[in-house]
């Protein structure tokens, strides 16, 4: 049985619908992220696990138990909020005994406890300071402090990192990876930022419109994405798709032409796509990572006209377009001068070309 | 350069006019305070006196004032600590919880402070003699706290509004009550808003005259009755009138300079981002 367990979960606010009906099951120990652009319900639907938003209808399941209607204390979850929601008025010492005042801990317990915590976030020295004289990472630190404390059954993480700097994210992304294995507990995080996702997650489930578009580990979605919106949600620098036409098809392999392909590409059909899917003559999405793609080499030709570079010093982005004016991005490994105008040879492996159907579903 | 600087020149002058015009009745009340009844009766006016403390002995050999500002002291605070009691629980629910009637409730307060308090006047010394409680403290603390709740509750609301929900999230997933989140976390961080409506109760409380007039005879008029009952008579005592308005204006000086250090907004700074 599972230990976090969201079944057919629905949140309506007045006549809006934010979440449709979202099923979701975590195991014991696993750390589970919910990603998608602002606005779809990844948010909302933590906040019901917390309890601090009601259910339309659905159920919420922690370790085998129905606490759909019970209050958020009683849950035994713990919360790191994007703002970290520290109490200003009280030191960092008091910030994370709060919780196990109000459970009425002894004291010596609660000193205990709270030097523990410190001593696994490296914070023994800030704890008499208030939180408006630490630095973004310390209070992020003292949030999770207050998480950690409490020996919730569940942590939550609201977007946790999205106030910090490119630098301190990167390095909080480390520790919360490292807070993980070392406790073993089940977490789940909420982020818009696909590169969290991929390097925290043991499974991602990628949210569209208050509804699970795809659940699997980051390679299984970066590899077999079902759908457009997930291909071009995880990776960075997004999925380049163009539009294709169909021009042969057999049981297990599908021929696509496109006008900046120098000859029509086989791509291998999914295992469900072998009996339906398009047809010889239909519009599909050829979808092609800029990872994938190599400048002049490879079993399969583009060509592009070269528009802008962007060097990110070891790598570089080249921004081309084919001939029916569709952007395709593509990265290059080290350093390149181009030309804006340019043609542009650019190879890539069909195994590693993704087909999508009219209706974006991978084919 | 000339013209920014000029520009600023001007600006000072503004601002000591402004100030000099709203300092100078308290300058001339408290020089006043400390000249004799030649001195003070003197045209043109005297500006350079040898100053005498004859008033305030005279003041303060008088049981009425002393007894006037211990029943201006007592009602003040009372009304004050009480309204503020009242209205921070009041002020808390309108500003956290959603529930019928809240708007209605909310502009109810507020409307109390639209009449004009000699309209109310009259029915409430008739009330007052019924209930037998003319010239007590009671009825003058219960009186204003009528007239400081509003404030109070007006206040607060704004202040506690102001506090990150998250806060109350927070405290709500680490186990703590209603009470707890009131107590331990609004009220701390509302410090500045309950600062600034307990130094306007208090300023109103103190210097309140009509209904201290009408509903109190001898044992517990206030400061400001005491003051204007010197108004009366062949002669005006202006001397012990100064010196009296010294002697009022005094502790709600140094209660505001007190309180004003809680005023200080930021205190929720760091609590979010």
């Amino acid at each position: 049985m599972s230990f976090l367990r969201l079944q057919g979960i629905q949140k309506r606010y007045g006549p809006v619908s934010v979440i449709n009906g979202v099923d979701i099951a975590a195991e014991a120990g696993e750390f589970v992220v919910f990603v998608g652009p602002s606005g779809c319900g990844k948010s909302t639907l933590l906040r019901m696990i917390a309890g601090l938003e009601e259910v339309t209808s659905g159920q919420v399941f922690i370790d085998g138990q129905d606490v759909t209607g019970t209050e958020p204390a009683k849950r035994q979850v713990s919360m790191v909020f994007q703002s970290y929601a520290l109490f200003p008025h009280m030191s960092v010492r008091d910030n994370i005994a709060f919780g196990l005042k109000m459970s009425k801990v002894p004291k010596s317990e609660i000193d205990r406890q709270v030097a523990e915590a410190a001593r696994i976030l490296q914070m023994e020295n800030l704890l008499d300071r208030r939180p408006r004289q630490l630095s973004g990472g310390q209070r992020q630190r003292v949030a999770i402090g207050r998480a950690i404390v409490r020996h919730p059954k569940l942590f939550l993480f609201d977007e946790p990192l999205s106030n910090l700097d490119a630098e301190l994210r990167s390095q909080m992304r480390v520790e919360i990876a490292r807070l993980h294995r070392d406790l073993g507990v089940t977490m789940v995080y909420v982020t818009h930022d696909q590169v969290e996702a991929m390097t925290l997650a043991d499974r991602i489930v990628v949210l569209r419109g208050g509804k699970v578009e795809q659940i699997g580990s980051p390679q299984t979605l970066y590899d077999r994405p079902v759908n457009t919106f997930v291909a071009g949600f995880i990776g960075s620098p997004k999925m380049n798709f163009v539009a294709a036409t169909l021009t042969g098809r057999d049981a297990r392999t599908v021929t696509v032409a496109h006008s900046s392909l120098a000859t029509p590409v086989r791509i291998a059909l999914r295992d469900d796509a072998q009996t339906k899917g398009p047809s010889v003559g239909d519009t599909v999405t050829l979808g092609l990572r800029p990872e994938h793609l190599v400048l002049g080499d490879g079993p399969n030709r583009m060509i592009l006209t070269a528009d802008i570079v962007e060097s990110l010093g070891g790598s570089t982005l080249i921004y081309g377009q084919t001939k029916a004016r569709e952007t395709m991005i593509l990265e290059a490994p080290g350093r390149r001068t181009l030309t804006k105008g340019e043609t542009l040879s650019v190879g890539f492996d069909a195994a590693q070309a993704y087909l999508f159907d009219a209706t974006g579903q991978a084919i | 350069m000339a013209s920014r600087s000029n520009g600023r020149i001007l600006h000072g002058f503004g601002l000591l006019a402004v100030f000099a015009v709203a300092i100078f009745p308290v300058y001339w009340m408290v020089s006043s305070s400390f000249k004799t009844q030649t001195d003070l009766l003197a045209s043109p006016p005297v500006w350079l006196f040898t100053p005498t403390l004859g008033n305030y002995a005279e003041v303060f050999a008088d049981q009425k004032v002393t007894s006037a500002v211990v029943n201006s002291l007592i009602v003040a605070v009372f009304s004050t600590a009480l309204a503020v009691v009242l209205g921070t629980p009041a002020a808390f629910a309108l500003a956290r919880y959603d529930f019928r009637g809240k708007s209605d409730l909310w502009f109810w307060f507020i409307s109390n402070r639209f009449i004009s308090p000699i309209a109310l006047a009259l029915p409430i010394y008739i009330l007052a003699q019924g209930l037998g409680l003319l010239d007590t403290h009671l009825v003058l603390i219960l009186v204003y706290i009528t007239f400081i709740l509003p404030i109070v509750v007006w206040i607060c609301t704004d202040q506690f509004r102001s506090i990150p929900k998250e806060l109350e999230e927070a405290a709500r997933l680490e186990g703590a009550s209603q009470f707890d989140i009131f107590w331990r976390i609004y009220l701390p961080l509302g410090l500045p808003g309950i600062a600034v409506s307990a130094i306007f109760g208090f300023i109103f409380s103190w210097n309140e005259l009509l209904y201290a007039l009408v509903l109190t005879r001898r044992d517990v008029q206030t400061a400001p009755v005491v003051a204007t009952s010197f108004m009366s008579g062949y002669e005006l005592p202006w001397g012990k009138i100064m010196a009296t308005g010294t002697v009022i204006v005094l502790p709600v000086t140094i209660f505001a300079l007190l309180v004003s250090r809680h005023m200080v907004r930021g205190l929720t700074m760091g609590a979010t981002k």
